[in-house]
């Protein structure tokens, strides 16, 4: 028994460091974000030459059009994090109360919802992206409700399994004989007992976001009116700063993506694995937290 | 009863979404035929127009399409393509089989290192090496396949010249030898493979690692050591087969995903398969690849999956019913 202790209690402790390390990488990118957003001057500041390498006045050089690279990708950063963030929640929302349903339900329509959520999870992601990005239309907006559309039945699934394991629980039982309505018992006492799982996706839901938003902007189905870390790597792609191996226009943004998606990423599996443990040790059924 | 009820759900599914095959490419606003045509439709009579809609059976209320398009199917029969020109059967097949081979020794690599190393990271829970893979494993979940294409790409064939910058087979096709050829063949995957490798280790990997080091506190772990099994056989044969299953649903919902998934890849390496097949013919409204492309996706991931779920049941007596 004491080598299980001595395991959880390192589990603990990386979780906290990987927690740590999510906050300071994404306080640098927020802080990041406000810079852009002060600093807007929408489309890259002031033009100067063309393709220019990194120097002093340009420090990650310039693109095609002669704008400072360093400068489009600060501009970029709150647009990447906002359609991060709002698909995430969007999807996660949508996922939790899918997942409420399909989990609490009984009967026929319980297979319903579980159906709609196999079906969901069967589809192939990214020619479904393709066709509703071409069907809504570019744009902000558009692009955070297609994301969040294939984003939501992780959540879904992994609230309705929780959820069915919490609606025969001893707390659950009680709630019922004490004559509660069953709206009351899934929202005030089912609900608290799966926010830890739904802080977790949320956050893993929001990483996941953010790479496919990079990907449709990577295949120029992005906003086109707006910068975003996957635009900037659209266009090296395509006109050429790719081909001619400019390093410093394809790879920060890259890197930017990668960095912000491994942020929240760290946060999510440090709350994901704070979120398991009760589970695991089965203390939920003695002290409910919702009751 | 349970197999019939599964067996219903199965139908179901497969109704709905190759109904929504259907539905999708005709909810996209734009003219099929004005797409086709491009500026040239200026120049055209308003009769030509006509005429190939009526050849592409563009004229006929929705309702009739969707009859025509269930009782096509039901003759096995995908259609012809509105750009190429060509039956969409073997468009498919072609472009399938470009990213099969991107795609298989992908999957297998994948599998194969993530049941290796998740086995032992999962079995070693925080040990240096579990916290190396780890890392690792979330790094590559991070990174988005382009950048590590492109990467790649840049650093071996653009600046060392060691690799091909893009495409399937050496240019001037069987000239060579044929063990040449196979050569070629191999240098020109080695990237695109790699990087995909990466892109789909990560989950699963992560995945076996969470199952493993469930397992390994179960009461038949103590028995087989406790029975003198040698160490090794321990994780890599007791718990691995009990902890497999994740790791195989993962898989097959991947190989549906990566068919699908690779476009992006395809895109980088300048490989023509199912992923850049799909992105043209969603962006010039060719309903019939569309359609035959989407279909021949659901059947792959659904076939998988019924697949899974009868392997699951061979491999986990628990699961079967």
């Amino acid at each position: 028994m004491s080598n299980e202790g001595r395991v959880r209690d390192r589990n603990g402790g990386r979780g906290k460091g990987a927690s740590r390390a999510g906050t300071a990488l994404l306080l640098c990118f927020a802080a990041m974000a406000v810079l852009g957003i002060l600093t807007e001057s929408g489309g890259g500041g002031p033009r100067s030459l063309p393709l220019q390498p990194p120097s002093r006045q340009h420090p990650l050089g310039t693109d095609d059009m002669g704008y400072d690279l360093l400068r489009l990708l600060v501009e970029a950063a709150p647009v990447s994090l906002m359609v991060g963030l709002g698909a995430g929640a969007v999807a996660a929302i949508l996922g939790t109360g899918v997942g409420l349903l399909a989990g609490y339900a009984r009967g026929v329509r319980a297979e319903v919802l579980s159906a709609v959520i196999d079906v969901a999870l069967l589809i192939p992601m990214l020619p479904l992206m393709v066709l509703l990005t071409t069907l809504l239309g570019p744009g902000m907006g558009n692009i955070i409700l297609v994301i969040a559309l294939i984003g939501w039945c992780s959540t879904a699934r992994a609230v309705r399994a929780r959820v069915i394991q919490l609606r025969d629980a001893p707390f659950v039982e009680a709630l019922k004989a004490l004559g509660l309505t069953r709206g009351r018992i899934v929202l005030l006492h089912v609900l608290p007992n799966v926010s830890g799982i739904v802080s977790a996706k949320l956050v893993l839901g929001i990483a996941g976001a953010m790479l496919s938003e990079a990907a449709l902007s990577f295949m120029g189905l992005g906003d086109p009116l707006r910068p975003s870390w996957g635009r900037i790597m659209h266009f090296a792609f395509q006109r050429g700063g790719f081909a001619n191996g400019l390093w410093n226009w394809y790879l920060p943004p890259g890197l930017c993506i990668t960095a912000c998606a491994l942020g929240f990423v760290f946060l999510g599996l440090a709350w994901e694995q704070r979120a398991e443990t009760p589970a695991v040790a089965e203390e939920w059924a003695d002290e409910p937290r919702g009751a | 009863m349970r197999g019939a009820v599964r067996l219903t759900r199965l139908g179901l599914c497969l109704f709905l979404v190759l109904s929504l095959n259907f539905a999708l490419p005709r909810l996209m606003p734009g003219d099929p035929v004005l797409m086709l045509l491009g500026p040239e439709s200026v120049t055209l009579s308003q009769k030509t127009h006509e005429e190939l809609r009526k050849e592409y059976g563009l004229d006929r209320s929705l309702g009739e399409q969707f009859v025509r398009y269930w009782r096509e199917l039901g003759a096995v029969r995908l259609g012809t393509s509105f750009h190429h020109r060509r039956d969409v059967a073997s468009l498919v097949g072609e472009h399938l089989g470009r990213t099969l081979c991107l795609l298989l020794p992908a999957v297998f690599l994948s599998t194969l290192a993530a049941a290796l190393l998740g086995t032992l990271a999962g079995w070693r829970r925080g040990s240096p090496l579990d916290l190396a893979v780890t890392s690792l494993a979330i790094l590559g979940y991070a990174m988005p396949a382009f950048l590590t294409a492109m990467v790649l790409l840049d650093l071996f064939s653009h600046r060392l010249g060691w690799l091909p910058l893009g495409g399937l087979a050496p240019l001037g096709g069987t000239g060579g030898s044929r063990m040449e050829f196979m050569a070629g063949v191999l240098r020109h995957l080695a990237l695109p493979v790699a990087v995909l490798t990466a892109a789909s280790s990560a989950a699963k990997l992560l995945v076996m690692r969470g199952s493993v080091s469930a397992a390994r506190h179960e009461p038949y772990v103590l028995y087989a050591r406790a029975r003198g099994v040698e160490p090794w056989r321990v994780p890599f044969v007791h718990v691995f087969r009990n902890a497999c299953l994740p790791l195989l649903h993962l898989t097959a919902l991947h190989l549906g995903f990566v068919v699908s998934g690779a476009v992006l890849v395809e895109v980088v390496f300048s490989i023509n398969g199912m992923g850049s097949l799909i992105l043209h013919a969603a962006l010039h409204r060719d309903y019939p690849v569309l359609q035959g492309a989407l279909l021949v996706l659901t059947l792959v991931v659904m076939g998988l999956n019924v697949l899974v779920g009868a392997v699951s049941g061979l491999l986990d007596p628990r699961v079967r019913t």
